[in-house]
Order: structure tokens, then C-alpha cells, then sequence
């Protein structure tokens, strides 16, 4: 779980974090890429493996296909084009039941495979989320370190004067959209077989609200922000369990606690734990920095 | 080089600019003055794109460029320092002037997995060039000070840093002088002359400091109410009864 929210993570920071765009659709990516590889590997009997080039793919053109309308918007209107992605998405996977069966789900989702080697306890998904996740950091870092990475967060700070330098605010703005796609696509190929059963609401809103409170928490900007954010976020309810409170009460309280951590944040930390960059700018234009 | 024909920009009922045609030569300093609200600085954003003009044609070495949008004009060569302080206040003074560079290979994400020695040359260079910037500048400590901590003043040197450093043929400089100490004034209006003379730049400056205006430049616009009210050698203009008028006030 762990790798998989990192991942996921990784790839909305560098919307959120480097650019300051808040997308209400990253569980769209996340679902997306689940579905395609879950259903290529029962329906076609595919290795995991290879649904993973699909999986991605599929996602980052979806990316584009979001990016190009959302990203004409401005501010509060570009939040709700992509919760109506999000929203539209999200009845797709509920409604077209003659591929996804709507809310039954997809069950049986086989196990992934290797040279005959098959990845089943919960230690061996971890080592093969531990390659992946690690994948994703190289390709965020990488990012991090490039002067593209350095031109998304000036688009951020101030895309007039990017765009007077003759840079294509569109244009690196779209590529971080789909890069984004591609590695939350990939933590979504993840999860399906790792639970072995997906349904829609799996990926619902409150999914990528859950991917923007790790941000908002762990920090925007960097690398180090989702993996502390990913980290406390997921111990809460780790806490609650061993405070031995009932598991009906606790599902409430943690939704409480983390909205509780997301007001208390964006009030006294906007940049989140390790972050860069002030949240409450695109959050609430009236705040102070 | 530069030519504006008879180009009208209204805001409601303000008329910013009113009929204006201006025509700025190659190899030469130009500035355009007059008082606050005549429409000086809504000249600059509709050169460089970010304002459509209502009417009227821009032209850019010859080629027409009215409408086109503000990133393929400042590719065209044209480059700008606003009157109001913008930096990328997160982002390091190095930073700031690494991002200038026209044609940078690393602005493409898959350069940097699959070209990365290509990306690394030219990030060197870069980082030499935007030292030397930095230093011409004085603010060769400030390497790694994010922009936004900086002064008024040091970052308006910034801005002009970064200005050169995306090596534009023509620069439209807003009241570059406002805030900056007359050192570092001279320090740069000789540089202004260098890549003029040397390099064969245009620069055009809207400027409130007359001793500025007299020692640079080669033609002066002089604009009220959104409308060139006289121009010719800086000697003539400031002579001028309307020009005395309008900056005394009387
Ligand atoms: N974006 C805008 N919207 C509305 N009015 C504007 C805008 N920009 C400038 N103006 C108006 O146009 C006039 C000229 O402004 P400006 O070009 O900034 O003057 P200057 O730079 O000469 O001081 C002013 O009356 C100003 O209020
Ligand atoms: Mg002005």
C-alpha cells in the first residue's frame, strides 16, 4: 500500500507541487490504469507485465485528453473541469457493465508472473512495489533536477513572465499532465492484483482527495514531501488500530482526522511538512502567504 | 525594426492608446516618456502580445506580428522587463537566469533520460553565462537566495539579468532605473550602449529620470492621454513647452 500512495503521490505532486494546478481527477488515472490491466490480463490472459506499456500508455493519452480542456481554464474553473472528469470517469467504470460490470467489480485478478515465478505474499508485492516506486522517484528526480522541472515551477510562480521568455506555459503544462498519467496509471496496475478485486469506488473522488491530502501534508515541490506525506497519512489508521478502536468508529474518525490535518495545515503550513511552495495561494486566493 | 501604424487600444472608455505610430530603428536607444497613465507601458504589452491592439498593425522586422501570442513574439527576439518587479520568487537567483536561455534541450523531459549528456553541455555553459550575469549585476552572493527574499532593488537587477540572458535582439525596458542606485544605474546604462554599439541590440526605454534620457538615447516619443504628442532628439523634446508642462505639472 505504502509504495503504491507514494507513487501515486509522486505523480499528483508534480501537478500540484510543481505547477499549483489542484486536479480533482488523479484517481481517474490511478482507475484507469487499473481496469486496463486487470481486464487485459482475464480477458486476454496477458502477463502483468506486459499490460503495464498498455496501462500507462492508455493513461497518458487520457491525460492529454483531460489536460487539453481543463487546462484552458483558470484556477477555480480548471478544479471542476476535472472533478466533471473525475465525476464522468467515475460513471463510466459504474455504468459500462458489459466491460468493467459496474459496481460487482472485477474479481479473480491473477497474481503477477515472472518466469514462473509468482509474486502472491504480501512480502514479494512489496519488493515488486519497492521496484516500482523506486522507478517512479528516479523519473521524478530526474524531473526535479531538469531544466523542465525548473520551468514548470517558474510557469508557477509566475506564467506571464515564463510566457515573455518565449516559453509554452501549454505545452510544458500538458507534458507534466501526461508524465503524471503515466506513473499513476502504473501505481493502479498495482493495486488491482495486490487486492485482486477493483470496483468503482476504489477510484472515487474521495481517493484523489485522499492523493491531495498527502501533498497538502507531506509537502509540494520536491521528493521528499510525498514520501513523509505518504508515510504519516497511512500511519493514522495504523494508530487507530492499535488503539484498539472499533473498526466501524475508526473509518469515521480517520476521514475526521484528515480533514482536521488538511485545515490544520493549509492554515499554519501551507507548503505542507517539506514543501516548497504555499498551497493556500491556489486553495484560498484571500489567504496571506 | 520596430514599427506600430496607427494602433488604437481602448479600455472601456479609457483610450490608452489613441492612434499611435511609432517607428524604432536598429542599433538604436529609444525611449518613450510622459506621465503616469499616457499609456507607455500599454505600448510594451501590445508589442510583445500580451494585449491585442483594436486597430492598427505592429510590425517586427518587417514581418507583421500583431495578435500572434507573447511566447512566439519573444521568440521572434523580443524581450521584456516589466515595470512592476516579476521574478519566480521560489526559484534561486541562478535559477531565475538559467531558466532564460532560448533552445534549452532540457526543457524536453525525454532529453534528460535519453540525451542526457546533450542536456549537461548545455546546462554548463549555461551556468557559466548566468554566473557572469550575476556578477555583472553584483549579486554574484545571491546565487541561492530564492528571488522572492530579495530587495527592491536587487531584484529589478535580476529581472535585468535575466533579460540579457535570453539574449534578445530587442529590449523593451519599463522604467529600468526606478529603485536602482546611480551606480549601478550607470553601471548598466553602459552596458545598454555596449550591446547596443557592439551587438547591434535595439532598446527601447521608458524612462522618468531625464539625465538618463539625455545621456543615451537617440530619439524620444513623448506621449499624453494615449497619444505621441511630439518626438525627435532628446535635446528637442525636452525643450519642449508641453513636455515642461506635463512633468512640472503647470
Ligand atoms: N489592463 C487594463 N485594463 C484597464 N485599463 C487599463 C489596463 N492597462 C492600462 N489601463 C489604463 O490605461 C491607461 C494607460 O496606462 P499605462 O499604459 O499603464 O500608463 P503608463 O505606463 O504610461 O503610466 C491608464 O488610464 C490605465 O488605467
Ligand atoms: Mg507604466
Amino acid at each position: 500500500m505504502f509504495e503504491i500512495y507514494l507513487m501515486l503521490g509522486l505523480s499528483l505532486n508534480l501537478l500540484l507541487g510543481y505547477l499549483g494546478l489542484l486536479s480533482l481527477a488523479h484517481a481517474v488515472f490511478y482507475g484507469v490504469g487499473a481496469y486496463i490491466s486487470a481486464l487485459l490480463m482475464i480477458r486476454l490472459g496477458m502477463n502483468f507485465f506486459f499490460t503495464l506499456p498498455f496501462s500507462a500508455l492508455g493513461c497518458m493519452v487520457l491525460a492529454l485528453i483531460i489536460a487539453l480542456p481543463s487546462l484552458r481554464l483558470k484556477d477555480d474553473y480548471f478544479m471542476l473541469a476535472t472533478l466533471a472528469f473525475q465525476s464522468l470517469v467515475f460513471s463510466i467504470f459504474y455504468n459500462w457493465t458489459s466491460v468493467t460490470r459496474g459496481p460487482y467489480g472485477i474479481t479473480g485478478i491473477p497474481s503477477p508472473q515472472l518466469f514462473g515465478y509468482k509474486v502472491s505474499e504480501i512480502w514479494q508485492f512489496c519488493v515488486l512495489g519497492f521496484i516500482f516506486s523506486a522507478a517512479a522517484i528516479y523519473v521524478c528526480k530526474k524531473i526535479h533536477a531538469s531544466p523542465f522541472g525548473r520551468t514548470l515551477k517558474a510557469i508557477r510562480d509566475d506564467e506571464l513572465l515564463a510566457v515573455s521568455l518565449g516559453k509554452n506555459a501549454a505545452k510544458f503544462k500538458v507534458s507534466a499532465f501526461v508524465i503524471a498519467g503515466g506513473i499513476a496509471a502504473i501505481a493502479g496496475a498495482m493495486i488491482a492484483p495486490y487486492i485482486s478485486y477493483i470496483d468503482p469506488t476504489c477510484f472515487a473522488l474521495d481517493e484523489s482527495f485522499f492523493i491531495i491530502t498527502i501533498i497538502v501534508i507531506g509537502g509540494t515541490g520536491n521528493l521528499k514531501g510525498p514520501v513523509i506525506g505518504t508515510f504519516l497519512i497511512l500511519l493514522i489508521p495504523e494508530i487507530l488500530r492499535f488503539l484498539s478502536i472499533p473498526d466501524a468508529a475508526a473509518a469515521n474518525i480517520r476521514q475526521i482526522i484528515y480533514g482536521l490535518l488538511l485545515i490544520l495545515m493549509l492554515r499554519l503550513r501551507p507548503q505542507g511538512i517539506l514543501g516548497e511552495y504555499g498551497l493556500n495561494k491556489i486553495l484560498s486566493p484571500y489567504a496571506q502567504t | 525594426m520596430l514599427r506600430l501604424d496607427h494602433v488604437t487600444k481602448h479600455f472601456g472608455g479609457v483610450k490608452a492608446v489613441d492612434d499611435v505610430s511609432l517607428c524604432f530603428k536598429e542599433r538604436e536607444i529609444s525611449a518613450i516618456i510622459g506621465p503616469n497613465g499616457a499609456g507607455k507601458t500599454t505600448i510594451f504589452n501590445l508589442i510583445n502580445g500580451f494585449l491585442r491592439p483594436d486597430s492598427g498593425e505592429i510590425l517586427f522586422k518587417t514581418k507583421p506580428i500583431t495578435g500572434l501570442p507573447p511566447r512566439r513574439i519573444a521568440s521572434c527576439g523580443m524581450g521584456r522587463m516589466f515595470q512592476d518587479n516579476r521574478n519566480f520568487g521560489t526559484l534561486t537567483c541562478l535559477e531565475n537566469i538559467l531558466l532564460a536561455k532560448k533552445g534549452n534541450p532540457g526543457e524536453n523531459p525525454l532529453n534528460s533520460f535519453f540525451a542526457p549528456g546533450k542536456v549537461r553541455r548545455f546546462e554548463n555553459s549555461n551556468l557559466k553565462d548566468a554566473r557572469k550575469w550575476l556578477d555583472f549585476v553584483d549579486l554574484p552572493n545571491m546565487e541561492n537566495v530564492p528571488a522572492g527574499n530579495l530587495s527592491y532593488g536587487q531584484q529589478k537587477l535580476l529581472a535585468f539579468a535575466r533579460l540579457m540572458a535570453a539574449e534578445p535582439e530587442f529590449l523593451l525596458l519599463d522604467e529600468p532605473s526606478a529603485g536602482v542606485n546611480p551606480t549601478m544605474i550607470g553601471h548598466i546604462l553602459n552596458l545598454i550602449k555596449r550591446i547596443v554599439n557592439d551587438e547591434g541590440k535595439t532598446v527601447v526605454l521608458i524612462e522618468h529620470d531625464m539625465s538618463v534620457i539625455l545621456k543615451v538615447t537617440d530619439l524620444v516619443y513623448f506621449m499624453d492621454d494615449g497619444r505621441v504628442r511630439t518626438f525627435g532628439t532628446p535635446e528637442d523634446v525636452l525643450a519642449d513647452k508641453r513636455v515642461h508642462e506635463a512633468y512640472l505639472g503647470i
